[in-house]
């Protein structure tokens, strides 16, 4: 079904069905939520500024996924000094980002910074293909359109991914024990 | 021989295709090595997995920004205006309209001609001056191949032109003598 951006119905639909997936997708890349609520209010701004009529549901979701992505990795790029306070709020077990997790026992939230720093720390391509498929839920075919590659590509980077957080999460555990 | 762990991590993912699915499944049955490389893998994607955050977090201002939103480009009235609207033409019909234009524009003199009473129609400030005494038809001028190679370099001598020519990829004559 066609979704006219502009249009009142279809633009909340697409907001309804997609803010959660878009957040998140932000939120892996800027770590902060009130960034991540800025820059996805943003990607839904130049959703219904693009004034433009999408063939169906999902090339309406791929074109917000590719936006938001951009939008982080353009926030990332320019604020290189906010984002060392987010990496020492990252690393902070106390920050107002985990505190939902203080119920949870310290060693959850140290596996949980420990995991997120080692996806941080892979290289851009790749690092997009497994928070898509990990934290988006999208599949290979999804992954390869909203990226503008080929869904082998795509099968490759996801196990080169996992390789290489293989390796660095393997040596994260033999320096904690 | 064992599974290739790209296979294996496809597989995971629920992304490979028949009949390799089948074999990678037959393969998994008898050979512990492979199913316990799958486990290790299933392990640390739902390690990755649990890094995520949570809908509370996510989720806080879903509501909030809607209505910011909502408010900002739907209310009552707000329409997008003129000029933000985007005018979605397509290739090739802007082609057929910039054709149709050119054809109607000559088309018109084809069939109509140009005599100066038409043109004292269309171009009134135009037709006074042009009439036949001070119109010149460009074709009608004698072209250059009137004139031998000799004329037209004297004419460029007169001028006080410095004209150099050289002739390139001349082949010489097969039937003169080679010393020639």
């Amino acid at each position: 079904m066609e979704i006219k951006s502009t249009d009142r119905d279809d633009f909340r639909r697409i907001y309804d069905e997609n803010y959660h997936l878009i957040v998140q997708v932000i939120m892996h890349i800027v770590y902060n939520i009130e960034i991540a609520e800025d820059l996805t209010q943003e990607a839904f701004e130049r959703f219904y500024l693009k004034n433009m009529t999408f063939p169906g549901e999902d090339d309406a979701k791929y074109w917000l996924i590719r936006v938001a992505k951009n939008l982080a990795l353009n926030h990332v790029r320019r604020n290189k000094r906010e984002i060392e306070m987010v990496e020492k709020v990252r690393h902070n077990p106390a920050s107002s980002l985990e505190s939902r997790d203080a119920a949870e026992s310290a060693v959850e939230a140290d596996e949980r910074r420990a995991v997120r720093a080692a996806v941080d720390s892979l290289p851009e391509n790749l690092r997009m293909v497994i928070q898509l498929k990990e934290y988006s839920g999208l599949d290979y075919k999804s992954i390869a359109k909203v990226l503008g590659i080929s869904e082998t590509n795509v099968k490759v980077r996801v196990y080169r991914a996992r390789k290489k957080l293989e390796e660095a999460l393997m040596t994260e555990d033999r320096d904690v024990y | 021989m064992c599974i290739d762990s790209q296979m294996l991590s496809a597989y995971l993912d629920g992304e490979l295709p028949e009949p390799y699915k089948t074999q990678v499944e037959e393969h998994l049955e008898h050979c512990p090595a492979c199913r316990k490389h799958l486990c290790d893998m299933k392990d640390l994607d739902e390690r990755i997995k649990a890094a995520s955050f949570s809908d509370e977090i996510l989720l806080r201002n879903k509501d909030k920004i809607f209505s910011l939103l909502d408010k900002k480009y739907f209310e009552k009235g707000k329409k997008i205006s003129f000029l933000r609207r985007r005018l979605e033409v397509s290739v090739p019909s802007l082609v057929t309209a910039a054709a149709a234009v050119v054809f109607i524009f000559i088309g018109g003199f084809m069939f109509f001609g140009t005599s100066s009473d038409q043109t004292k129609d269309i171009l009134p400030s135009f037709a006074m001056q042009a009439d036949s005494s001070n119109v010149h038809y460009v074709s009608d001028n004698d072209g250059l191949e009137n004139y031998t190679l000799e004329e037209i370099l004297q004419y460029l001598d007169s001028k006080g032109y410095n004209v150099d020519i050289s002739i390139k990829g001349l082949q010489p004559l097969e039937t003169e003598p080679a010393q020639n």
